[in-house]
């Protein structure tokens, strides 16, 4: 009879530790052989509310960022209003010569208001600059850059060798694209030449655009716009830096040097948002912004009223096409807000589905250990009353 | 003819066995709590009667012997349930000092793993950022710890179920020795017809003993009890006993050999020896395999996703993580191959700035892994089978304890000692007892009278 009762002791006494520590930890799995399913389907679980965690942490990422770049297009929106205006006002023909300078220089500090929204930073980044997002994507141009390297001392030849594998590119005011030439092993200065020449004939870059050897020996990158000009960057080390040549800045030109590519965040299993907008495809692609403002700021200093009206017919299509882009970008920040709070949901039927899965109703726990309490006292109680009964009792 | 001399040897018989039944009944209260003990009774038996003409008058009682009272079919049920319970309290062991591991906490492979493809999916928020990319390398490296702590957890408890072996197996050597010495005393009791008594108690409590260690098979021979185990291998044959020894094998694991040195570790399935074997060979080496191939398969698929990107300055990336070129081993060893932000391979083409490579590493939270399943669900069903393992081996082991608390029970109402039935014997015997000194002192005073009447006749 002993051993039964030691039995029956333990077993009440499991049963007791396992409901108070069911009320102690608010959960019905506390190791995996509580329950071997609910406990692997809990990793999914938890995997899962890591990922939706990590979405809205994107979510809000990405949501300021789209909000400061809406702001910066609406700026630019308000300045190329201003602008048409003002080109309106230019090709009416009564205003004097004098009246036309001070709309043309109104317009360049539209101008420059636009390339400051278009050069807009969200914590440090440039909202504008595709992929690169530390430099700034829109810089001022000139017609023509030189290398560093080829003193009069050892002057470049057009059959000096380039270094394989660097990158010089020349982006382009006028056209708002940029050529990129990467070296293949066995190029020289003259394949450089070369490429620049069709990419000019192609409409890359503005027809008259050369890479020649000057006077001194240095290479030189250049174009006879006077309008617009460009921007030449080289890693090459056989080229060196390319610098502006001095003296040759184009007034009220800028080219895009940032990159057309842009990066996607993951906002969702299945979704994922572009971080930023790149500024070519906004400010000089299409009907170009910065192109069509510099237009007009020319016309208003030396054109005549049609060449006046057709600038500012030209910044009215601007005006509409970065209207047009400016949809995408809203219909995005729609889209986040509702993945904002879908997310936030979705956190709550998980933990739904968590403690459904290993948590354990506190009324049915707290009844549980008083279940077991009383099933322990009253073994403990039918112990204490049988252990000792025996006929030696009841003989006399 | 029936005389006074005649009721006197009666008288005095009668005392003789009842003084016998007391001293069995005082045996039996003595060890009342002594394992192993079954119940003697005294076997009283009528002496035969004086036949005297027509009519027989019966000699009174003679006091035959001892027996033991016993149930040998439920000794072999206990025997077997005591197999069973060790083999599955073997297991039970070990699986509730490797369920921790598995348990979701802060520091299991699921969270750890989770946390990876987080600190992936933070990167590509801005892929230049370093403290972003040193929460990557922080993250890589914590789930590598994790895998190897997890590898571990098994490798120690597979270490210390091989020196478990070896006790085992000595300890089983001991009992065998014991066991043969007691043999021959009991084929010299049952060959003179007795019963083995206090001999026969000592031997099925080392055999009970023997099976907690070990599946055995008990025969009853002339020479005493055969034994041997599950699959045949003799331990005990007469008053003989054949050791076991263990090994190690080419596998630098402990394994059982017989007497004659042929393995027959595979063989043996029940009691601790046996549960510890499977336990190791079986349970704990399954885990590790799986957990292997995991760490394995989950490696090469980061090191794959990252071979397809480039850094950050256009460099094609590099292994993120070390792993062994076998599967074995992998868990243990698994560390982070990268050393600084810079090597992650987040950009698609080179491009400063790009975190198109981040999506192909964080692919592989949700790309099924060569073995079929994604590395999260792969976990998930490890998880699985460490809860339902330990929660197997429990239920077994609770109700192989319920089992044998119900074979005990039937025993000890058949073998055991009930102080209340000795208290009646007790009662009865002194009774009997004090009824046959009556007789005696009455025929004393039979014989006194008879005795006076011839004194009284010659004076």
């Amino acid at each position: 009879m002993v051993p039964d009762i030691q039995y029956s002791m333990q077993q009440s006494q499991q049963a007791l530790s396992a409901a108070l520590q069911q009320v102690s930890t608010g959960l019905r799995v506390n190791q995996p052989s509580d329950d071997p399913a609910a406990a692997a389907n809990m990793v999914s679980s938890l995997a899962e509310s890591a990922n939706v965690d990590q979405y809205t942490r994107n979510v809000s990422f990405v949501l300021p960022q789209m909000q400061t770049a809406d702001s910066a297009i609406s700026a630019v929106v308000t300045s190329l209003s201003s602008a048409v205006t003002l080109g309106t006002s230019g090709a009416s023909g009564t205003d004097s010569a004098a009246n036309r300078q001070a709309l043309a220089s109104q317009t360049a500090g539209l101008l420059s208001s636009v390339i400051s929204q278009a050069n807009t930073t969200f914590q440090g980044a440039y909202v504008f600059g595709g992929l690169s997002s530390s430099t700034p994507p829109f810089v001022p141009a000139s017609s023509s850059f030189t290398s560093t390297q080829g003193s009069v001392l050892i002057p470049l030849t057009a059959t000096l060798p380039l270094t394989a594998g660097s990158v010089t590119t020349v982006s382009d005011a006028a056209t708002g694209k940029t050529f990129e030439f990467t070296v293949i092993a066995g190029e020289d200065i003259s394949s450089l030449s070369t490429a620049i020449e069709e990419a000019a004939s192609t409409g890359t870059l503005s027809a008259g655009t050369t890479a020649t050897i000057n006077a001194n020996g240095q290479l030189s990158i250049g174009t006879n716009s006077s309008s617009a000009g460009i921007v030449v960057h080289s890693n090459d080390p056989a080229l060196g830096s390319m610098s502006a040549t001095p003296g040759t800045e184009v007034a009220n030109a800028y080219a895009y040097v940032g990159q057309s590519n842009v990066n996607s965040v993951q906002v969702g299993d299945s979704m994922s948002i572009a971080t930023n907008i790149p500024g070519d495809r906004l400010f000089t692609s299409g009907a170009n912004v910065i192109g069509s403002l510099n237009g007009l700021i020319n016309a208003l200093q030396s054109g005549t009223s049609d060449q006046i009206g057709a600038a500012s017919s030209a910044v009215s299509a601007a005006l509409n096409y970065v209207s047009q882009q400016r949809v995408p970008l809203d219909n995005n920040i729609s889209q986040m807000n509702d993945q904002e709070s879908y997310l936030g949901q979705e956190k709550v039927t998980l933990s739904t589905q968590q403690s459904a899965l290993v948590g354990v109703n506190l009324a049915d726990a707290a009844t549980n250990l008083s279940q077991a309490e009383l099933t322990n006292s009253a073994v403990l109680a039918a112990a204490a009353k049988v252990i000792p009964q025996t006929l030696l009792d009841y003989l006399k | 003819m029936a005389s006074l001399s005649t009721s006197l040897l009666t008288a005095v018989q009668a005392l003789v066995a009842d003084t016998g039944a007391l001293q069995v009944t005082n045996n039996n209260i003595a060890n009342a709590s002594t394992p192993g003990y079954s119940r003697q009774v005294a076997i009283l038996q009528e002496a035969a009667p004086t036949e005297d003409g027509s009519s027989s008058v019966g000699n009174g009682v003679v006091l035959e012997g001892y027996q033991s009272v016993r149930d040998e079919l439920v000794q072999a049920q206990i025997q077997q349930e005591t197999q069973a319970q060790s083999g599955a309290n073997a297991q039970l062991a070990s699986m509730q000092q490797i369920q921790p591991t598995f348990t979701t906490s802060t520091q299991d492979i699921g969270t750890e793993m989770s946390a990876m493809f987080s600190s992936f999916s933070s990167l590509s928020t801005n892929p230049a950022s370093t403290s972003e990319g040193e929460a990557v390398l922080t993250a890589g490296q914590n789930l590598a710890t994790a895998f190897n702590t997890a590898s571990n957890t098994l490798t120690s408890q597979q270490a210390g179920l091989n020196t478990q072996v070896t006790q085992d197996v000595s300890q089983i050597n001991k009992l065998t020795q014991q066991i043969a010495a007691l043999n021959p005393q009991i084929a010299q009791l049952n060959a003179t017809g007795q019963d083995g008594g206090t001999v026969q108690d000592q031997e099925n409590q080392l055999v009970l003993s023997l099976s907690a260690l070990t599946s055995v098979a008990v025969t009853q021979t002339d020479n005493g009890e055969t034994l041997t185990t599950g699959n045949g291998t003799p331990l005990v044959v007469g008053s003989q006993s054949f050791a076991l020894q263990s090994t190690t094998g080419s596998n630098g694991m402990q394994h059982v050999l017989d007497h004659n040195g042929a393995d027959i570790t595979a063989s043996l399935t029940t009691g601790d020896l046996g549960g510890t074997i499977q336990t190791r060979d079986q349970t704990v080496s399954g885990l590790l395999g799986q957990l292997d191939t995991l760490a394995n398969q989950f490696g090469s698929a980061i090191n794959a996703a990252q071979a397809k990107g480039f850094n950050q300055s256009g460099t094609a990336g590099q292994n993120f993580f070390n792993i062994p070129s076998t599967v074995a081993g992998s868990a243990a060893s698994i560390s982070v191959a990268i050393t600084a932000p810079t090597q992650i391979a987040s950009s698609s083409d080179g491009t400063a700035g790009s975190n198109g490579n981040l999506a192909n590493l964080s692919a592989v939270q949700t790309t099924a892994l060569p073995a079929g399943q994604t590395p999260g669900d792969t976990y998930a069903s490890l998880v699985y089978q460490v809860g339902s393992l330990t929660s197997n081996a429990n239920a077994e082991s609770g109700a192989t304890t319920a089992s044998l608390l119900q074979l005990n029970d039937q025993l000890s109402s058949v073998s055991g000692v009930s102080i209340d039935e000795e208290s009646t014997n007790l009662i009865t015997f002194q009774t009997a007892y004090q009824a046959a000194a009556r007789v005696v002192s009455t025929v004393q005073e039979l014989f006194s009278i008879t005795l006076a009447m011839g004194t009284a006749a010659a004076e």
